[in-house]
């Protein structure tokens, strides 16, 4: 047994260790090492901006930590949590949209009712190194459907964990796309339950990494109940010396019969010192299921370059058409003006990094 | 306008020769074919004029309108006019054939200090070209090649020339995966854009080609460098004989 080591100045500050390279699950995502003592919000409340349709409303509330490290520190530093009710049957063509995530920690809950319909764009991002701690729990009533996307860019020397419990009683839908630009250290979670039977849950991401930045994108879907329909693409590209961590998990119980389970994780190495880490993993215990899983890594195809090139595009131009072809396939389905922004960001990164 | 003079090259970081003394003229305004046996180096050809990586010069010089094409970029060399019609041409995943070409043909225009074409410019353009080709407009909005017939691609490659109006026209085996018809409607395409300022080299293995696409010369390329050459009826005589009599 490896002793633990003694808390680290920002582990005495937190009053608690951090995730850590030994414990399997963060073991290539190592915040301990990475949170210096000093981080702004480190150990303060982060005050998230929420923009509603006029029928919606925020509350503040105490809720019960989490049995999770973060969430237990999320717990402990974020004062009230934050709450919003949606009503059964709601509907809107309004958004609401979630900023101000920059720094320090919040719990965030939005509860679902039944059949009630919303689109959450989230926008994690900071401009000044600093830690982040985000707990977002969603609660899905029967036949509710939540349509989720979440972008983001942090400070090179930054740390964020953000950290998703989605609870889905029957019939709910939850359409999820992440894309991810980095920061120091940085890790978006997703973790998905089926509670009700018939779950229809895509949870799709791509990351694009650059300098030393560092994204994992870990999820766990646990699936107890009969008929979910799963979807899941993640595309990686890494340059520079940058770290992508795919890490994936579908948990099928045992009375989740026809479960029907795709997971692809795809990765572009567009330089020799970038890292990819990925894990893909099935564990099932129904027998009348359908799960596939895929995971492949890559580098740009130098035929095809040369085909661009002997058409006169340059090399740059080619790199960043390929790889954008690459990319792109993962918000093919994304409602357009939000596909238009990913686009565009993506666009702006691939013409600085190709 | 392109003068090949004792080119030499290698593949595999030079562990084996491939072109060995290679010269060859090809004034503006003429086609000349070169034909050979299979493994001869006629695809190495084709890939050293474009500069692809992994074939290296070792010897020799391309002069290509007054200028050293061994010196520049494969792009560079496009921009300059020259256009290889690739004896397997590549899937571009994920990228619409509209949208590589247009990206193409301004990346062309705008190496040449030219203005940039407009959307319906472009748009009219390819529409004309397609339908003469006989190309569906629905090919066009998938991605390049992907899933295309080895006959499609070939007809795609005769769009992209037509598209770019190349000053040298490089074609490797374009005739290979094309049925009489659709070699009919290929060479009707090439033909049109014969003209005293453009030159063409077209590679072959069969002389078939040459009956609609009839050239102004033909050189029989053995082992690296060219054995023979003679006018169109050398074609003939090479389709009737073989290239046996060439061997080393
Ligand atoms: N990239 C390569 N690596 C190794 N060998 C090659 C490569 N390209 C061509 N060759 C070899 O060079 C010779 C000539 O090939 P190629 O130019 O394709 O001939 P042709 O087009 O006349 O049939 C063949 O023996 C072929 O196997
Ligand atoms: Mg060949």
């Amino acid at each position: 047994m490896p002793t633990q080591p003694n808390l680290t100045e920002a582990e005495t500050r937190l009053g608690g260790a951090l995730p850590h390279r030994r414990v399997e699950a963060w073991k290539w995502t190592d915040v301990r090492n990475s949170v210096k003592e000093t981080a702004s919000g480190l150990v303060s409340a982060c005050e998230p901006v929420f923009e509603l349709p006029s029928d919606l409303s925020v509350n503040r509330a105490v809720n019960t930590a989490k049995d999770h490290a973060m969430g237990t520190l999320a717990h402990n530093f974020s004062g009230e949590s934050y709450l919003i009710d949606v009503p059964a049957g709601y509907q809107s063509i309004d958004v609401v949209r979630l900023s101000g995530l920059s720094a320090g920690h919040a719990r965030i809950f939005i509860k679902l009712g039944k059949s009630a319909e919303l689109t959450v764009i989230e926008d994690h991002r900071s401009d000044e190194a600093g830690f982040v701690n985000i707990e977002v729990n969603y609660d899905l009533g029967e036949g509710a459907s939540l349509t989720r996307t979440m972008t983001h860019r942090d400070h090179a020397q930054s740390t964020r964990i953000v950290t998703s419990q989605i609870n889905a009683w029957a019939s709910a839908k939850v359409i999820q796309h992440a894309l991810s630009f980095g920061g120091g250290l940085s890790r978006l979670e997703t973790n998905v339950a089926a509670l009700g039977e018939g779950l229809n849950a895509q949870i799709h991401g791509a990351y694009l990494l650059n300098d030393q930045r560092h994204t994992d994108m870990t999820s766990y879907i646990d699936l107890g109940a009969p008929d979910g329909v799963i979807r899941q693409t993640v595309k990686g590209v890494v340059t520079d010396k940058a770290r992508g961590v795919f890490q994936g998990k579908f948990h099928v119980r045992r009375p989740a019969q026809h479960t029907d389970a795709e997971m692809r994780h795809d990765a572009l190495m567009l330089s020799d010192t970038s890292e990819i880490r990925a894990k893909p993993e099935l564990e099932i215990y129904a027998d009348d299921v359908e799960c596939a899983h895929g995971n492949t890594l890559g580098a740009l195809d130098e035929s095809a370059l040369f085909y661009m090139r002997q058409r006169g595009i340059p090399l740059k131009e080619a790199r960043a058409l390929l790889t954008e072809a690459f990319v792109a396939e993962v918000f093919d389905d994304l409602a357009e003006d939000r596909r238009d922004d990913f686009m565009t960001d993506i666009r702006t990164w691939l013409e600085a990094n190709s | 306008m392109l003068k090949i003079n004792n080119l030499t090259a290698t593949v595999n970081e030079g562990a084996m020769t491939i072109l060995n003394g290679l010269s060859l003229d090809i004034p503006a305004g003429e086609v000349h074919a070169i034909m050979g046996p299979n493994g001869a180096g006629k695809s190495t050809l084709s890939y050293v004029l474009t500069g692809r990586d992994g074939y290296d010069v070792t010897g020799g010089s391309v002069e290509y309108m007054g200028k050293n094409l061994l010196d520049m970029e494969p792009e560079e060399r496009a921009a300059a006019g020259l256009f290889l019609s690739f004896q397997y041409p590549l899937e571009i995943p994920g990228v619409p054939t509209m949208t590589f070409l247009r990206t193409a043909v301004n990346a062309q225009l705008k190496a040449r200090g030219a203005e940039e074409l407009s959307a319906p410019e472009f748009l009219k353009k390819a529409r004309k070209i397609a339908a003469d080709l006989k190309i569906k407009p629905d090919m066009l909005k998938r991605p390049l090649n992907v899933g295309f017939s080895g006959g499609e691609k070939k007809r795609m490659e005769i769009f992209q020339m037509m598209m770019l109006e190349p000053k040298f026209i490089v074609m490797d085996e374009t005739d290979s995966g094309l049925d009489v018809d659709a070699m009919r409607i290929v060479a009707d395409g090439v033909n049109a854009l014969r003209s005293p300022d453009r030159g063409m080299l077209v590679i072959t293995h069969y002389q078939r080609l040459l009956d609609y696409i009839v050239p102004d010369k033909v050189h029989v390329l053995v082992a690296g460098r060219i054995a023979e050459s003679g006018d169109a009826d050398l074609a003939k005589k090479l389709e009737a004989e073989g290239y046996d009599a060439y061997a080393a």
